[in-house]
């Protein structure tokens, strides 16, 4: 009997142990998850710790707010972007929507700032390619029509905006928000879920991801798609308030004669950017992440930390044509390759 | 640390997969696949069970094969081929969508591996 206090003790520390192993790998909150159609691709939201009911009402808020940038911003379907491409050749000056503004100021400044390698006023050039287009087919355009589009230099600085009246100053202006309309409409979603009052969510349109709080008491988990095959190349966790956008030749092309012809031009040539298969960029909001991914695949290796630097991104994770993945420190801490072996990594220092 | 408490010590960790097991579900692999038309759900379909699935679309049907724990498209009536091309699916929470034909599939499983996939 002498010996009970001692079982009794050592009993205490097993529950003790399994009491803090089971607390530890404990489940998180239930979460909310819808699917929607909007903008021409696949939208995901994901409420975690709110009640259902309330979860349903903001999605179906969110479904609201992509359906109505879907329809002001559409480059090629009939919206309030095609009754400003249509007025811009003119030269005068003509009135916008007070809330199309914010965007269109903001895509100058980001286009300034890539050297005009981010650059919405080419829509002429992606409407020869045959991007305006749910399924671009092919074949590549004539070179000379190429050539004549480039040597025009459309760009944002041509456009000048003021007193809600926007003029534009070069007549191949026609806008393309497709580089920063999914970000733009992930950053609308997010800003309007937290008006509602939730703290803990995931927008997912395309891809193109902003996080905010975390799932129960766990960051988020994202998985990075290969960008050279099936699956999942990686994945991260995130958590408080952070984007995270890939930019990859591999999202919509066509091919031609054995050749593939990407959607990402670059406004130099006229052609698709050669040499990086994708660039993903993690950033505070959405559209800059956007904006910067695509900015930063045309760039390439030579000149991505210059334009990374002058756009304000850090975090990038570039891979090129071979597999190569090129990162800095601090994010190659962040990201677990999900694939064996894991590709060639070459660390960079940071932008 | 005596005898009995290293004995405690260690049966509390070999419990630790038990638990890891039991308390975050399968964790990688999906139980089910979701699928969804137009942003609707369409069916759930289990993963074990091998099948071929038509799924009528916007544009026509598409062909879903499941087996073995996997779901892939096999055929669908778009032009690029990119949700033929995502091959197939496993883990939870992995997704391929042909969005011409307005239709996306989901692996689903008791607690999802990735919570969203960037690309």
């Amino acid at each position: 009997m002498h010996d009970f206090p001692r079982y009794s003790l050592l009993a205490t520390r097993y529950c003790l142990i399994l009491l803090f192993t089971t607390v530890s790998c404990s489940k998180p909150d239930p979460l909310y998850q819808e699917q929607i159609l909007a903008l021409g691709a696949l939208v995901d939201i994901s409420i975690s710790g709110v009640e259902p009911e309330r979860a349903q009402q903001a999605a179906s808020a969110i479904a609201q707010d992509f359906n109505r940038i879907h329809r002001t911003w559409h480059a090629w379907q009939e919206s309030e972007l095609t009754r400003i491409n249509a007025q811009l050749p003119g030269g005068a000056p003509f009135p916008v929507q007070a809330d199309l503004i914010p965007l269109l100021t903001r895509a100058q400044e980001l286009s300034r700032q890539s050297e005009g390698l981010f650059n919405p006023a080419m829509g002429k050039l992606i409407g020869l390619w045959g991007f305006h287009s749910d399924e671009p087919r092919g074949p590549p355009p004539d070179p000379g029509a190429i050539a004549a589009l480039v040597a025009q230099r459309p760009a944002m600085n041509d456009l000048r905006l003021e007193n809600s009246l926007l003029q534009g100053r070069n007549p191949a202006v026609q806008l393309d928000f497709g580089a920063i309309g999914q970000g733009y409409a992930v950053d609308t979603a997010i800003a309007h879920l937290r008006r509602l009052g939730i703290e803990n969510a995931i927008v997912n349109a395309s891809g193109d991801i902003r996080v905010i709080g975390k799932h129960g008491a766990r960051p988020w988990r994202i998985g990075i798609r290969n960008p050279r095959g099936p699956g999942i190349l990686a994945s991260i966790e995130m958590q408080g308030d952070e984007s995270i956008v890939t930019s990859g030749t591999y999202e919509r092309f066509f091919e031609h004669q054995g050749r593939r012809y990407h959607h990402i031009i670059d406004p130099r040539s006229g052609y698709p950017a050669r040499g990086l298969a994708s660039v993903t960029v993690l950033h505070g909001d959405a559209v800059t992440a956007d904006a910067a991914s695509t900015a930063l695949l045309v760039a390439g290796l030579k000149d991505w930390k210059r334009v990374a630097r002058a756009m304000g991104v850090k975090q990038v994770m570039l891979i090129d044509e071979q597999g190569k993945v090129y990162m800095d420190a601090a994010l190659a801490r962040r990201v677990y390759f999900e694939i064996t072996p894991a590709p060639d990594v070459e660390i960079t220092g940071s932008p | 640390m005596t005898r009995a408490d290293f004995i405690v010590t260690l049966a509390a960790v070999a419990l630790l997969p038990y638990l890891y097991v039991t308390q975050w579900g399968s964790g990688a692999r999906g139980e089910q696949v979701r699928i969804s038309v137009g942003g609707k759900e369409f069916a759930r379909v289990p993963l074990y069970k091998a099948q071929r699935l038509e799924v009528p679309g916007a544009l026509g049907v598409s062909v879903l094969e499941i087996k073995d724990g996997k779901v892939r498209f096999v055929a669908s009536p778009c032009h690029g081929k990119q949700c033929v091309h995502s091959g197939w699916l496993t883990l939870s929470g992995e997704f391929a969508a042909c969005l011409p034909n307005r239709i996306s599939v989901q692996v689903a499983g008791r607690e999802p591996r990735y919570d969203a996939i960037n690309f």
